[in-house]
């Protein structure tokens, strides 16, 4: 679990440098409220005290770095105990919930404090007036769209995806751009990601299958129609698809422990967050796509099982 | 076959426990103490219990037969010294629990019996029929001495329904701290050959191979010289295997040299396919052609703890007690003293627990070696990372099947194949969470068999 908090630094790092003292507010009362929690869930069950294995803490910043920035603290405290208590808690504790507890927190948010959740900041190191995206009127000066929201909006406007130019491609990989805490910075999750990789704190199976799945998807729906849909390498680096893909869906606890059923995990995540993103109401899939698999683990479990060398024994 | 000096031969999984080999692996065989008591096990294999053939007060002569049974899958015990049957009585064995063993204490000071048996310039082995081999090699009480002490006449013994047609001799020995095989490659060489030889007329294979993991450079050199030299060695190739746990598992390595796979829960012959460890394809060597039965073996005690690390010549039946004073025991750094290694070992509690046929090592871990989690049994919750699905050579899902016993699933566990695990323990050993994940396998298949014999089908 250390494995995966020094994982997560870069991307802490890059909500830090964006978002000032929003993001280090959010993380530091999400960690705390999330450690809390489970102390106290503890304390109530007569439990042994759990909070060495670090998962709480790990929960904590996942969730505040699936965040937006703007948001106010009371919210990040009462999603994080909603993820502790309901997302793990009542499961048993740790290794037993269904569900991964972070993405718990953030659909209780988002489904409570729907408006809340959808404003978003301009990284505080830029112009506010982001340069890159045209100055819709949809669109106030100091909050922006996420890339995503925003070129849900223009498909909408009938303004065409292809707007969206080559300067704010980059801007994603550095993470100038607006959305949730900890994802924006392309390059700050890769990093992270190639260390939990070469840790061996995760395996390549679920972060390969999710970009790969998402990828074919969105690269399908853009040779059908590239006025329509945005170009594959888009989706790939925008929203929270890269955080989900090496820290939210590679959650050893909710995804399958089968090679081949980490394969179907992943291509299931990467499609649904597809689905929702081009097809749903939603601008942002990743979230729902997680828990819908996470539900579906036990499944694919009994579906995959492993044969013994030499095949199954005729009892 | 073409056979590089690395070893490409494997199976899928397994894991890479450090070594510590360096303890004992330049120590030569040598003689262990002189014991004044022996306890032999009537049960030191897999099959039929022996009965006892003397009683108490008679004189034994080293090498008599003093415990035999009529079951074809067993194999009779012999005295390792000249004595007197001190009495029969109930001694701790690793995995029986309390059994009965013949007590010989003995007489004279006469000097042990040496490792020194030298395979005669003119062995030949068309001298010996097939039938007359199995005979001796039974009458010998030969068992396979790598661990589960299988009969190994019933091994050999040709079978017209299934020929047999490939002979393995395992020299993996990939155990961490045991080097007793090494040794054995190294000093015996000749023996082994003469063994194999002899192995391989009784069962009829065409192919021979031996098995030697890659981190035993010298023994690959030494078995693959002594084979071009001896000759008449055709058909029989030393093959360099790769370095992992469980390699010298039986299963395992027929996989990786045969790329075969044994059905699950079957044995090697029904494939065609012979498995014997080195040591025992000596000890049979030594049963044909001086007609000694098996009554001592090589042990390596080992372990940081241990004054005098080594590999000893010691009679079947000697405590282990006799021989950890014998090599200088700290026992105030001493935490646990296993019977085999550290990864399939069995940790015991009785010193008084006598060596058996099956006994490849004593090695004693300290506390430190243990790590303090381990040490302290502290389990924390299963992550599902997967680990030990990885690591499992049987492709089994281990935690399954150890949840599945834990919440007395005893159905799920058998759907999940807890009849195919091999308790090669690397499931425990990858698990982050500490938990004894083999330790409940184990459990689970007492309980199973205990199950059927309640209630039988
Ligand atoms: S389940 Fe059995 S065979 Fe598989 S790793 Fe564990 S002990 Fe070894
Ligand atoms: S290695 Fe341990 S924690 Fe990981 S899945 Fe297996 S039993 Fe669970």
């Amino acid at each position: 679990m250390i494995d995966v908090i020094i994982g997560l630094a870069p991307a802490m790092a890059a909500a830090g440098y964006y978002f000032r003292m929003h993001a280090l507010i959010l993380i530091a009362a999400c960690v705390i409220s999330c450690v809390a929690a489970e102390w106290l869930c503890n304390l109530i069950r007569k439990k042994p005290n759990s909070l060495d294995d670090f998962s709480a803490v790990v929960t904590g910043i996942i969730l505040a770095l699936s965040l937006p920035p703007s948001l106010p603290v009371w919210a990040a405290i009462i999603g994080s105990f909603f993820s502790i208590t309901i997302g793990k808690m009542v499961f048993g504790g740790l290794g037993s919930n269904i569900f991964n507890p972070a993405m718990v927190g953030r659909t209780f948010l988002t489904v409570s404090f729907g408006v809340l959740m959808t404003s978003w900041t301009v990284p505080a190191s830029i112009d506010p007036a982001m340069p890159a995206v045209a100055q819709e009127n949809i669109l106030d000066t100091r909050t922006q769209a996420t890339p995503l929201a925003w070129s849900k909006l223009a498909i909408k406007n009938e303004l065409g995806a292809d707007i969206y130019s080559e300067k704010q491609f980059k801007a994603t990989f550095t993470g100038e751009v607006g959305g949730c805490l900890g994802e924006t910075s392309v390059i700050a999750l890769l990093i992270g990601g190639l260390y939990l990789l070469i840790r061996r704190t995760i395996n390549f199976h679920i972060p390969l299958a999710v970009l790969s799945a998402t990828f074919v998807f969105a690269g399908i729906a853009y040779l059908i129609d590239s006025f329509a849909y945005v170009q594959p390498f888009f989706h790939l680096t925008s929203g929270g698809l890269l955080l989900c893909a090496f820290f939210i869906a590679t959650d050893p606890v909710t995804a399958p422990l089968t090679r081949k059923g980490m394969w179907v995990f992943g291509i299931g995540v990467g499609v649904i967050t597809m689905l929702i993103r081009i097809v749903g109401e939603y601008p942002e899939g990743v979230m729902f796509s997680v828990l819908l698999m996470n539900a579906l683990t036990p499944l694919i479990d009994r579906f995959f099982k492993r044969i013994p060398a030499g095949g199954s024994p005729s009892i | 076959m073409n056979v590089s000096s690395r070893g490409r031969f494997t199976f899928s999984g397994g894991v890479h426990p450090p070594e510590n080999k360096s303890l004992t692996c330049e120590s030569q065989i040598q003689p262990g103490p002189e014991v004044k008591q022996v306890a032999v096990m009537l049960s030191q294999h897999i099959g039929a219990v022996c009965r006892p053939l003397i009683r108490k007060g008679d004189a034994v002569q080293a090498g008599q037969k003093i415990g035999d049974s009529d079951a074809f899958v067993s194999a009779p015990v012999h005295s390792p010294i000249n004595g007197k049957v001190k009495e029969i009585a109930l001694r701790s064995h690793a995995v029986l629990g309390r059994s009965l063993a013949i007590v010989i204490e003995t007489d004279d000071e006469g000097p042990a019996k040496r490792p020194s048996f030298q395979v005669p310039a003119d062995f030949d082995v068309s001298k010996y029929s097939a039938e007359q081999i199995c005979e001796v090699v039974r009458k010998g009480g030969l068992v396979g001495m790598g661990g589960a002490g299988f009969p190994t006449r019933v091994k050999i013994e040709q079978d017209p329904r299934i020929p047999k047609d490939a002979l393995i001799i395992n020299g993996c020995e990939c155990e961490p701290y045991i080097t007793c095989d090494y040794r054995i490659m190294l000093e015996w060489t000749s023996q082994i050959i003469a063994g194999i030889k002899l192995a391989g007329k009784a069962s009829g294979c065409s192919k021979v191979f031996i098995g030697i993991e890659d981190n035993k450079p010298q023994a690959i050199e030494i078995m693959s010289a002594a084979l071009r030299d001896s000759g008449d060695a055709d058909g029989i190739i030393a093959v360099p295997v790769k370095t992992k746990y469980p390699q010298g598992g039986e299963r395992q390595l027929i996989k990786a040299i045969l790329k075969k796979n044994v059905p699950p829960g079957g044995i090697p012959p029904m494939i065609g396919v012979v498995v014997l460890n080195v040591a025992t394809t000596a000890a049979i060597a030594e049963a044909v052609v001086s007609n000694l039965p098996l009554t001592h073996r090589v042990v390596s005690v080992t372990g940081e703890a241990i004054a005098k690390p080594g590999n000893y010549y010691v009679p079947i039946g000697t405590s282990v007690e006799d021989l950890l004073e014998f090599c200088g025991l700290a026992p105030q750094k001493s935490a646990k003293v296993i019977l085999g290694g550290p990864m399939m070992g069995i940790a015991i509690a009785d010193l008084k627990t006598p060596i058996t046929k099956t006994t490849n090592a004593v090695t004693v871990l300290m506390k430190e070696q243990i790590g303090s989690a381990k040490f302290a049994r502290r389990q924390t919750p299963c992550i599902r990372c997967g680990r030990c699905l990885q690591a499992c050579p049987e492709n089994l899902n281990p935690t399954k099947i150890a949840h599945a016993v834990k919440n007395n699933l005893l159905d799920v566990a058998e759907r999940y194949n807890i009849g195919t695990c091999i308790e090669c323990g690397c499931c425990s050993y990858v698990c982050p969470a500490n938990i004894e994940v083999t330790g409940y396998i184990k459990t689970g298949k007492i309980f199973l068999a205990r199950q059927k014999q309640k209630m039988p089908r």
